[in-house]
């Protein structure tokens, strides 16, 4: 009886198996039905990503101040003023006021590059488990957003959409290991391939090998034919330190993206970039601080108006 | 495992996968991602005969494939979740029945959530896939690990007392 259960289960395993392999061959030769499907889950699983949303945030906001909770003192302490700060907006509504000024930042910097965007609410986030960066937005095909078109953040880039259906689309972030994007230095005009590493850290390799890469030095994006998958001199990052590699051709950097992807609220999706892009119109300019000059003058003492 | 069963099962599963998705996703959880999915999956798995746990650790990896944030070719879960079911049910026979000792349950799901993780990775290696840094997918699987253990010891004696309200009563003897 045991014996026979036994083959029943192997018999069973091996057409299971055989039938998954089926199936990931036919993912691999590109065959539509398996595709579709995951854009069917995602049609069906927009509207509960939707409406959860707005009633998760907090849940999901809780969460993330925990993880950075003591990160630094001063941090913290920066965090506490502004804090005081903010609990008076978060009266009137917190939530929508930051989704408000990510949207102004958005539809700044996207106004100064003179591109034409839809702006999206961020209503989802791929799982961990798929070991994909992504995230979904409330924007699809219905408004104008299609595959392979720029999405950016308040502070510059933030991925490509990946997938869109007709109310959703799933957005790559630029720090998956899977993205690359051709981008050039604005300092000396040197050409590189920016690359996702699943984390908060980009690598930088130049394609030029007489290239040279300074710490700070800022990242446009180089754009592709016909602004798709990425429009010209978007803001990508800058870099942080540059790697000592004597093993590689070119030089190598390690770069911070402007765009902080871990609380993106609001991002929008360039569908048309006006007059050949911006050129280096977007690079950020450092605020000037304000200094401040003190005159002392020396008040007379008794013994000199003697 | 019966028909009947085995259907309940899968609405549990798409329940849960969307629960996934649509909320348990989108909390930033200090070290990693917790999957509650997998862990849901595992569990139900774990109380299953062999052929029971083959059966449903392909319909589980199905829905996990239908995932639209998933990168990996569709089947890729279906596989290794079938494996996986199979490995379950040979230790599981070794262990015994896991509903008198829930310690042992919970650290099985455990170590499940976080060897389904390893061996995922380890195919899209063979299958040439970019899956990113080490270290960083260290990171999540460990993470994902130690978010079953603290999570599963809430939720299996719920799953444990659901699957036994699917027994039929054949099953029960």
């Amino acid at each position: 009886m045991a014996a026979g259960g036994n083959n029943r289960s192997r018999l069973l395993l091996v057409i299971l198996l055989v039938t998954s392999l089926f199936l990931i061959t036919l993912d691999l030769r590109g065959v539509s039905i398996t595709k579709n499907s995951r854009s069917a889950t995602q049609s069906l699983l927009a509207p509960v990503q939707r409406g959860v949303s707005d009633f998760f945030s907090p849940v999901g906001n809780f969460f993330s101040d925990v993880k950075n909770f003591g990160k630094t003192k001063a941090e913290l302490k920066d965090l506490k003023s502004e804090n005081a700060k903010l609990r008076k907006k978060v009266i009137f509504n917190k939530d929508t006021s930051g989704q408000l000024k990510k949207l102004k930042g958005v539809l700044d910097l996207a106004g100064r590059g003179g591109y034409k965007v839809v702006s999206a609410r961020v209503i989802g986030k791929g799982s961990s488990s798929t070991f994909s960066q992504t995230i979904t937005i409330d924007a699809g095909t219905n408004d104008g957003v299609n595959k392979d078109m720029t999405v950016m953040g308040e502070f510059g880039l933030v991925g490509v959409i990946k997938s869109a259906t007709s109310t959703s689309s799933i957005v790559l972030l630029m720090n998956d290991p899977t993205f690359r994007i051709g981008v050039r230095i604005a300092r000396s005009q040197s050409v590189g391939v920016l690359m996702g590493e699943g984390d908060n850290t980009f690598t930088l390799q130049l394609l030029d090998p007489s290239g040279s890469i300074e710490v700070n030095d800022v990242l446009l994006s180089l754009g592709s034919d016909n602004n798709r998958p990425f429009v010209p001199g978007l803001p990508v990052g800058y870099v942080k330190s540059v790697k000592n590699t004597s093993a590689t051709l070119t030089q190598e950097a390690s770069v911070k993206s402007y765009s902080n992807l871990g609380s993106l609220g609001v991002v929008s999706v360039i569908v048309k970039v006006s007059n050949g892009g911006p050129k280096d119109a977007l690079i950020p300019r450092p605020t000037p601080t304000p200094t401040t000059t003190i005159y002392v003058t020396q008040s007379p003492t008794p013994e000199a108006t003697n | 495992m019966s028909w009947s069963r085995a259907g309940f099962s899968a609405l549990i599963l798409l329940l849960f996968f969307v629960v996934q998705e649509s909320a348990i996703s989108k909390i930033d959880f200090p070290i990693s991602g917790f999957s509650l999915y997998l862990c849901v999956l595992l569990g139900l798995m774990a109380l299953e005969d062999r052929f029971g746990a083959i059966a449903m650790g392909f319909i589980g990896g199905l829905i996990l494939d239908l995932s639209p944030s998933s990168d990996s070719p569709f089947g890729k879960w279906a596989l290794i979740l079938t494996l996986v079911g199979y490995l379950f049910s040979r230790n599981r026979e070794s262990i015994g029945d896991f509903t008198e000792r829930p310690m042992a349950f919970v650290l099985f799901v455990s170590a499940g959530a976080t060897a389904t993780l390893l061996i995922f990775l380890i195919f899209g290696v063979i299958l040439g896939e970019n899956n990113g840094a080490v270290l960083t997918n260290l990171q999540t699987v460990v993470g994902n690990g130690i978010w079953t253990l603290l999570f599963s010891s809430v939720l299996l004696p719920g799953l444990v007392a659901l699957r036994n309200y699917t027994l039929t009563s054949r099953e029960r003897l």
